[in-house]
């Protein structure tokens, strides 16, 4: 048994002489303060994302159909368009591929520089992200394919079920 | 049977449904028309993303419980901790799993479109959850203010949910809990795709049963050092 005198104790005037007891915990000081920093790293995240969110993703892409209609004010800015690949139009070339993209009744060409996506192929819906090559042409620039999936799963051999583990 | 064992005879069928899962998913499921074998993610992704929005769920109802004067009890405030916790686990997992998928299917890792914003957004918020609650250590105030914390996050939820429908996004729309509640899935990948949601629920219920008592007895040892320290500076009481 320890007595008051080695641990301290109340002092007439009132302040307090108890002393620290060695224990395996961090005192309180420690993780109050590691607490408000991990407040400040969340809020510095926090808005880290809701800039990136109003910046991008409020309007993630354009339609193919409304980068035509809006041109004159998107002149050759980088946006994101989207459409669909339309079948034949895909020719590979030395720096990538080129294609066009429709939505409705609006076809787009495009010209991409660098690889696309494994899942590229014709008749999928696509976002490319570049500008239009000039202010006045048609023509999209894009550096990147994003291609887009569906909602649906379909079985590739709906008949062939022990064919699972292989590839299509 | 204790309470003990019920418990851990449910955590091994929890892990058995996820083994369940994973042979169906990998070998027995065929590849699908498009995405290949790519489509076998589907079987984690949105069972992942499911159980967070339930461990959201639960958070808030136990907060909404502590809020409430005739329900307070702190026993409500350790569950709603509890949840979160795995929660930010099935969230961290969710982020994981997808962007695993977007850089073969995609093409990128990461996008900012609207789904993965608000997910994103979903973590942090929950993670400003937990770092809340160490800010303070009186116990009331802890409850109060991270019941309250709790309730706000839980707004990004819906929206999470929503992000596919009222903004144009990169991620595709639900398949399974779309508008017209109509699977667009069908056969062996549905049942797979079910088996995993019910695997997955099962395994986050056995996480926070587990993670609630550690908490009670956490408390419990706490309210004990407490008593200890007293009677080790002024002898017994």
């Amino acid at each position: 048994m320890r007595t008051e005198s080695e641990l301290g104790g109340y002092q007439e005037d009132g302040s307090s002489t108890w002393k620290e007891l060695p224990g395996g915990r961090p005192s309180r000081k420690k993780v109050k303060r590691s607490a408000v920093a991990a407040v400040f790293v969340v809020v510095a995240a926090l808005v880290f994302i809701l800039y990136k969110g109003l910046s991008s993703a409020l309007v993630y892409f354009y339609t193919a159909q409304q980068a035509i209609a809006d041109k004159a004010q998107l002149g050759t800015s980088t946006f994101r368009m989207e459409g669909v690949v339309v079948p034949g139009t895909v020719q590979p070339t030395a720096s990538g591929v080129n294609f066009s993209v429709r939505f409705d009744h609006t076809v787009v060409p495009v010209v991409e520089i660098g690889a696309p996506p494994q899942l590229f192929q014709p008749s999928v819906p696509v976002v490319v992200v570049g500008h239009f090559s000039t202010a006045t042409s048609d023509v999209f620039l894009s550096d990147q394919i994003l291609v887009k999936h569906s909602a649906n799963y379909v079985a590739a051999h709906p008949n062939r079920i022990k064919d699972a583990g292989g590839s299509n | 049977m204790n309470r003990r064992r019920w418990v851990a005879v449910f955590g091994a069928f929890a892990l058995t449904t996820v083994a369940i899962t994973y042979v169906m998913g990998l070998w027995v499921t065929p590849p699908d028309v498009f995405q290949g074998n790519l489509v076998r993610l589907i079987y984690v992704h949105p069972a992942v993303a499911w159980v967070a929005y339930l461990a959201y769920g639960v958070t808030s109802l136990s907060s909404i419980a502590y809020l409430w004067k005739k329900t307070r009890n702190y026993k409500w405030d350790l569950l709603a901790a509890s949840s979160t916790e795995v929660g930010v686990v099935f969230t961290a997992l969710t982020l994981i799993t997808g962007s695993i998928w977007g850089r073969p299917t995609w093409g990128v890792w990461w996008t900012w479109d609207a789904r993965l914003t608000t997910t994103a957004l979903l973590l942090v918020l929950y993670l400003g959850y937990l770092a809340l609650r160490r800010v303070t250590e009186d116990r009331e105030q802890r409850a109060k203010r991270g019941a309250v914390a709790a309730l706000i996050a839980f707004i990004d939820v819906p929206i999470v949910h929503q992000s596919v429908v009222w903004w144009k996004t990169l991620h595709q729309s639900a398949t399974v809990f779309n508008a017209d509640l109509n699977p667009k899935i069908h056969g062996e990948m549905a049942w797979t795709l079910l088996l995993g949601f019910l695997s997955f629920t099962a395994v986050y219920l056995w996480m926070v049963i587990k993670r609630y008592e550690i908490a009670k007895a956490e408390m419990a040892a706490e309210e004990q050092g407490i008593e200890e320290a007293i009677r080790e500076r002024v002898g017994s009481l």
